[in-house]
């Protein structure tokens, strides 16, 4: 256990997270956290604490065994090399329809329309998985098991 | 904050009801999850993946009800409902609500 004495900070955090912030103080300290990641990150693990301290009930045998296979190195060498050949052959067959395309007598407009669909779709997972792992470290309910 | 399903608290009468209070949430599983809870239908149990999924939206759905309770200047909550459903395939909305209160001790 830390000897070092909590910051105001620290405090004002744990205050919030418990809502015990006066109604300006609470409007003044989230005004604070969209502009303070540092600060937003120590709500966020004060709240996965809250939630931890909800779940304390003693995990069922099939969570132990779920968990065990969750970090066994078949289980996963499994679902990685299935992951791994599922996105190979979907990136593969996108090249394909694109090189079909590309020889093919279709007039140009499938030929410009197909290749921007494809784009615009990787570029809105890639806005999606972007935002996400943004917001991923401030979110803590991807723990909760039960 | 007391959060209960029943109309009052034991040991407390309800000196002030506040109004309907909510907290609801969508979350989705990501597409990895989907394949592997197909994947599990085939062999049957537990879909681990989907347990996960409601148990995260159950208590983000409550930590909202709790906060607007709170802000309202609540004790606690009575006649707490839950509610799901599916709102798009790996997608579920939770929603939890009831009765914001303010509890004075019961005068025997």
């Amino acid at each position: 256990m830390s000897e070092r004495e909590p910051t105001r900070d620290e405090l004002l955090a744990m205050a919030y997270a418990d809502g015990e912030l006066a109604p300006a103080e609470r409007a003044g300290f989230e005004a604070r956290l969209a502009l303070e990641p540092e600060l937003a990150r120590e709500v966020s693990e004060l709240r996965r604490l809250e939630l931890l301290a909800r779940h304390a009930a003693p995990p069922e045998p099939m969570d132990h065994e779920w968990g065990r296979l969750a970090r066994s190195a078949g289980q996963r060498g499994l679902r990685g090399a299935g992951a791994l050949f599922l996105g190979a052959a979907l990136l593969g067959l996108a090249a394909w329809a694109l090189a079909c395309l590309e020889f093919s007598h279709a007039s140009w407009v499938p030929k410009v329309l197909v290749p921007l669909a494809i784009l615009g779709s990787l570029l809105l997972v890639g806005a999606a998985v972007r935002a996400r792992a943004r917001t991923l470290r401030y979110d803590p309910y991807r723990d909760v098991k039960r | 904050m007391i959060l209960t399903t029943t109309e009052c608290v034991p040991g407390r009468e309800i000196r002030e009801t506040l109004g309907l209070v909510r907290g609801s949430t969508v979350r989705a599983a990501h597409a990895g999850t989907d394949v592997q809870a197909w994947l599990k239908n085939l062999v049957g149990g537990e879909i681990e993946e989907y347990t996960k999924l409601l148990a995260e939206a159950r208590e983000q759905a409550l930590d909202r009800l709790t906060a607007e309770a709170r802000a309202r200047g609540a004790d606690a909550v009575v006649g707490l409902h839950f509610s799901s459903c599916e709102i798009a395939t790996g997608a579920a909305e939770f929603l939890v609500y009831g009765t914001a209160v303010k509890l004075v001790p019961r005068s025997s």
